[in-house]
């Protein structure tokens, strides 16, 4: 489905602040698959996400999704078959505008938008049902403003939106880090459920050893800018954080990470 | 009235100002100045369209559109280029100065005699006043407008638009090309404010260059004003607090200028009033939610009170920043009778007059006992409990009241018909320290000389009173001793003690053979005087009144005082009072005004001929058809001061011709005598180059009826033609009021204008310049195309140097800055002469641009006779001092009696030479000796 080859991206190339952020990222996500990145801040796993959403132009290389070249297609172009979530719960919904509001602009998504108000009662009961599906009894507050919700009220629609009109790739970053646990687990079951029933294919950033073990059919590990290591097959979901260090440990005696990385990883993720 | 309604219509037709800041302020978060040069834009597309014949709705579309292209721009410059929007918006609209004079050709449009939109708009009008009708159309179209945005920001489309300025990386992430959006936002918001510029223009009766300066500022104001008072849930609620809060900015302004302050702190207070109420927004953004309104509510309370401190200030002559102390004034009446009512309304109307207003430096505590002589003392306690500083009883009981109990503070009667009776004095000048006031009592012979020349030979009259009131007494004993002068009299008496029982006493006085019913001012009598009439018609008895407040009500002859002249008198000396006089060295005032009012209709119904020495003696009559013919009581009239009148001096902007020409006027005034003998004060009003300003003030000359209007300038003269159709008004300096669209020819004006135009004497200078500079060859000009003064001046230059063999060697500029690159410009061109003519930009560098012609050795001519001193050469100009006096002289035949109708405006061009011999000695030339002889200055 996603084909990134010898991707290359530096920004503010030529000044004191020039970043070296993705340097030759070659991977490959087949169609329904679920793929979790970790790796330490700084190493490029935000940056490969927005590679894909088109938030950037690359320096060099190339991305397909689904077989098409996606060079020169700008962000909100490739949003009619990509859908995001970040970690802000702020980021993915418009505070001022009501819940009904919001997800008919993720509804419209790759539609045409005219003079016209596309906002109807038909639309506002299908919403009502959509949103009941949450379980977060927002399906009576359909015209109160998203800036009333709480975070993971706001994180759990925002995942609504992004998946509702069947994405080609849906691309989750952190989606769950700045969320109290309680509603952290409800908006991760919410996931997996989507994920599976929609059969989306998935790429997603974690900060959580568990997370990335239990969710997903592959796991990579980045750092400075390249994919160093990954985790597959049937028995990744057996694996422990504990096997995991020993990978890292590993991957130390390769010389592909130091010890100041590995002790940033154990205090990051564990 | 109309200050307040034209408020409310400048507030409309701003609000499109308002909808287009609410989109790219609150919506896209993008600071667009562009709206400043756009609401021009919008206001030149118009005229221009409209002067050429197009339908004024067409032309509002135009704007538009015109107004959606400056926008886009901008938001095309700070999208696609990456420049800051604030940057971007400041270019685009520095750009369109240049592109609005050139839509416009010049630099103001006039669209007084064209058919515009408030034209069409008067077309459909039932017969409403102009401006109420307009407010009501206005509303409409409001309306109309509020839910068409409303609905737009509910489409997909205004979906989107609202998403990407709330969030737009969501707006992104959600497919909207946000840069796109952005780019249709705020050309859509430019649309709308060329809207209001377009509807201003038309409103105002022109356009000019300069009109939309500061329009981002008064959006932002009422955006923000309408949100701290409207809580908002819906987007409906939020487009109606726009419109609302641009309402209520353009209310603060009129109430400012209500207030009396200087309309040159306005921009300033605006500014201050913004500033703070964002801090205070950008406060609770930080903060919680909760918060809100009251942080809001304490930004408007503080923003009000600096507000309120300067009007003070201004108001109290700079008097400090104590708060004023409010004078309570405590006014009350016996009754709830006419005479009374009338005596009370005609005060408070005159309170008003002389500056008191209530809630602001006064407070009128108004009361009424109803005929309960009880109430009447429980209101004074009242008062007294109430500090008030000054009483004002209207009617002997109440004064009678008033002075028993009160001897600590003024007290101020009126309406009492004999002061004397009730022990408050014992003449006019010895009488209790603290009271004083207006009396009067009709003088009961005069009225016999009347009835007695209408009906001569022996008589029998007939009078119907309450014995129970003091007045009433006082009167009918007053007849009764004037009876004594006539023998032949028979006198009749009946009382009453209530007006159901005026019909019954009247008709059997009827019955007694009465040969005419002479009535003494008496309360029942005057609310029942119907009754009367009616018992009188049976046998034809004439009625002889002494209440004139109704001429037409039945009475054969009417004598007597009005008793609007008692409140005015009382509320004059409550006014000298409180500047500081005391009570004891106030005389007691008698009324001043006499009515005699006959009424021919009844004398022809009654076959009496009235006498002709009454007949002209007579203020008022009353024809054979029953309509007033004569009024306003001119030939009675006792004593001084007359009422008191206003005349506005209204100047545009202040600079060197205008305040010349002002004081001109000022002066001419004064020392004719005409103010003191007419009683007329002066309100000297400045706009400080503001058009909004210039708007309210003349709205407000209209809605506080002032009685004569004096503009100085061009632009005070549109403003003031397009809303005052009856005040007289005299303008002066003013180069073509023809140009500037007020008249048709100089014969041809609205019926209520007249006054001078005074073009810069071109002409004869050029022909000056060919006389004194016999071989040379090329003038040099610099000028700014922005005034029209200055585009006039420089179209007859060019024609008269023609005819003198001169060439014309011109450079344009837009302001002061660019002048010395100008100057080296024309000098490549080598002139032989510079001269300037009618440019205020230029004229406001001339010391420094003399300096440099110096030491070209270029003679340097304009057409002001002041720039002598300033290093000129030879100028030849108008005297707007002369200028001035003139327009005080056609002002004074306006307030003698003459119709400016029949006045046509007079071309008035008092041409003042100056001369600078040092100057001509130092470049060598030699000016003919006539010329010398003829200038006014020279120096040497």
């Amino acid at each position: 489905m996603i084909r990134i080859s010898d991707y290359h991206k530096t920004f503010n190339a030529g000044t004191l602040n020039e970043v070296y952020a993705l340097r030759g990222i070659n991977l490959r996500i087949q169609e329904g698959e679920f793929l979790t990145i970790i790796g330490t801040n700084g190493s490029g796993k935000s940056t490969l996400l927005n590679a894909i959403a088109g938030t950037f132009q690359p320096d060099r290389g190339t991305i397909a999704i689904g077989g098409k070249d996606m060079a020169g297609k700008a962000d909100f172009q490739r949003a009619r078959f990509i859908s995001r979530v970040f970690q802000n719960p702020f980021m993915g919904t418009a505070p001022d505008m009501t819940i009904a509001e919001n997800i008919h602009l993720a509804f419209m998504r790759g539609k045409p938008r005219h003079l016209i108000p596309g906002l109807t009662r038909e639309r506002r009961d299908l919403y009502r049902e959509e949103v009941r599906m949450l379980e977060m009894q927002l399906e009576d507050r359909l015209g109160n403003t998203i800036g009333t919700l709480s975070g993971g009220q706001r994180q759990a629609l925002t995942l609504l939106m992004a998946v509702m009109n069947e994405p080609k790739v849906l691309l989750l970053d952190e989606h769950t880090a700045a969320l109290d646990p309680k509603s952290a687990a409800q908006v991760v079951a919410l996931t997996e459920r989507f994920v599976a029933r929609y059969g989306l294919t998935t790429v997603m950033i974690t900060h959580s050893m568990q997370q990335a073990l239990a969710l997903g059919t592959r796991t990579i590990l980045m750092h400075k800018g390249q994919v160093i290591e990954e985790i597959a097959g049937k028995d990744k979901s057996l694996l422990t954080t504990t096997d995991l260090l020993d990978r890292f440990a590993d991957l130390r005696k390769q010389e592909k990470l130091t010890a100041e990385m590995i002790e940033e990883m154990r205090r990051e993720y564990l | 009235m109309e200050l307040w309604v034209g408020a409310l219509n400048l507030g409309f037709l701003y609000a499109f100002v308002a909808f287009g800041i609410y989109i790219t302020f609150r919506i896209h978060d993008f600071p667009d100045i562009t709206v400043d040069g756009t609401f021009t834009t919008g206001a030149a597309v118009t005229s221009v369209l409209v002067v050429a014949g197009t339908h004024p709705l067409l032309a509002v579309l135009a704007s538009f559109v015109a107004c959606m292209a400056a926008g886009s721009i901008t938001a095309l410059i700070n999208t696609r280029l990456n420049v800051n929007s604030l940057l971007a918006g400041i270019l685009v609209m520095t750009g369109l100065y240049s592109i609005n004079l050139h839509i416009m050709g010049r630099s103001n449009i006039p669209l007084l005699n064209t058919s515009e939109f408030f034209t069409l708009l008067n077309r459909a009008n039932p017969g409403l006043p102009h401006e109420p009708w307009t407010a009501i159309c206005l509303t409409l179209i409001m309306a109309a407008s509020w839910l068409a945005v409303s609905f737009f920001f509910k489409t997909d489309l205004g979906l989107s638009m609202r998403a990407s300025g709330n969030n737009p990386i969501m707006a992104r992430a959600a497919g909207i090309n946000v840069d796109r959006v952005k780019i249709f936002g705020v050309a859509l918001a430019n649309g709308l404010v060329g809207i209001s510029g377009s509807l201003v223009a038309q409103y105002q009766g022109f356009a000019d260059i300069g009109m939309g300066i500061g329009t981002v500022v008064t959006g932002l104001a009422s955006v923000i004003i309408g949100e701290s008072i409207l809580k908002k849930h819906s987007i409906y609620a939020w487009i109606a607090s726009a419109v609302i809060g641009s309402v209520i900015f353009r209310f603060m302004i009129a109430i400012a200028l209500y207030a009396g302050m200087d309309p040159v702190d306005l921009k300033l207070l605006t500014a201050i009033f913004v500033l703070v109420t964002l801090i205070v927004t950008a406060k609770i953004a930080k903060g919680a939610g909760k918060v809100k309104r009251k942080h809001l509510v304490t930004a408007m309370a503080a923003a009000a009170i600096i507000f309120g401190i300067f009007a003070g200030v201004k108001y109290g002559n700079l008097t400090a920043f104590i708060p004023q102390k409010k004078v309570k004034i405590g006014i009350f009446q016996v009754s709830d009778n006419p005479i009374l009512n009338i005596t009370r309304d005609a005060f408070l109307d005159e309170m008003k007059r002389l500056g008191y207003v209530e809630g602001k430096n006064a407070t009128f505590l108004v009361e009424n006992a109803n005929g309960d002589i009880a109430t009447v003392n429980a209101i004074v306690d009242k008062f007294l409990r109430d500090k008030v500083d000054i009483l004002v009883p209207i009617s002997t009981a109440c004064t009678q009241a008033a002075s028993r109990k009160v001897k600590d503070r003024p007290v101020v009667f009126a309406t009492v018909a004999n002061p004397f009776v009730i022990e408050v004095g014992k003449t006019d000048t010895d009488h209790l320290p603290n009271v004083t006031g207006v009396y009067g009592a009709v003088p009961m012979d005069r009225t016999m000389e009347i009835v007695t020349k209408i009906l001569p030979g022996p008589i029998k009259i007939g009078a119907i009173w309450d014995p129970s009131q003091a007045n009433s007494e006082v009167n009918v004993n007053s007849l009764k001793k004037a009876l004594q002068n006539y023998p032949d009299v028979t006198f009749v008496g009946g009382n009453v003690s209530n007006s159901s029982e005026v019909y019954q006493v009247a008709a059997s006085l009827v019955q007694r053979d009465i040969d005419a019913f002479v009535l003494p001012t008496d309360n029942i009598v005057y609310s029942a005087f119907d009754s009367v009439v009616k018992a009188s018609r049976n046998r034809k008895v004439p009625i002889i009144f002494n209440d004139v407040d109704h001429p037409e009500g039945g009475a054969l002859v009417v004598f007597g005082y009005t008793y609007v002249t008692s409140g005015k008198q009382a509320a004059n000396l409550v006014d000298r009072i409180l500047k500081g006089e005391k009570p004891a060295s106030i005389p007691f005032e008698r009324y001043r005004e006499i009515v005699l009012g006959i009424n021919l209709k009844v004398a022809e119904e009654l076959g009496l001929a009235i006498p002709r020495e009454l007949l002209e003696k007579a203020t008022v009559i009353i024809d054979e058809s029953g309509t007033r013919q004569k009024s306003g009581g001119t030939s009675s009239r006792e004593g001084t001061p007359l009422p008191a009148k206003r005349l506005a001096l209204f100047q545009f902007t202040d600079n060197v011709i205008l305040d010349i020409c002002a004081e001109g006027v000022l002066d001419g005034l004064k020392k004719s005598g005409v103010l003191d003998r007419q009683n007329i004060a002066i309100d000297h009003k400045m706009a400080h180059g503001d058009f909004p300003t210039a708007q309210s003030i003349a709205q407000e000359m209209v809605s506080k009826n002032y009685d004569y209007i004096v503009t100085v300038s061009t632009v005070s003269l549109q403003v003031t033609v397009n809303h005052n159709k009856k005040i007289p008004h005299v303008f002066a300096a003013v180069t073509d009021p023809l140009k500037a669209g007020v008249a048709k020819s100089f014969t041809d004006h609205p019926a209520n204008l007249t006054g001078l135009a005074t073009p810069q004497p071109v002409e004869s200078t050029v022909r000056l310049m060919r006389k004194v500079f016999p071989k040379a060859r090329v003038i040099g000009m610099i000028w700014n195309p922005a005034e029209v003064n200055s585009e006039i001046c420089t179209v007859i230059t060019r024609e008269a140097a023609k005819k003198y063999g001169f060439k014309v060697v011109e450079v344009q500029i837009t302001g002061t800055q660019e002048i010395d690159q100008a100057l080296q410009s024309v000098l490549g061109d080598k002139p032989d002469i510079f001269f300037t003519s009618g440019d205020t930009t230029v004229s406001s560098v001339i010391p420094s641009l003399a300096q440099k012609l110096r030491q070209k050795r270029i003679p340097y001519v304009t057409n002001t006779p002041a720039d002598i001193d300033s290093g000129a050469f030879i100028c030849l100009g108008a005297d707007y001092y002369d200028v001035g006096l003139k327009t005080a002289d056609i002002a004074i035949r306006i307030i003698n009696g003459e119709k400016p109708a029949a006045m046509p405006i007079v071309s008035y061009v008092p041409e003042q030479l100056t001369l600078n011999l040092s100057l001509a000695k130092e470049f060598g030339i030699t000016i003919p000796d006539d010329l010398i002889r003829k200038a006014a200055r020279v120096v040497k």
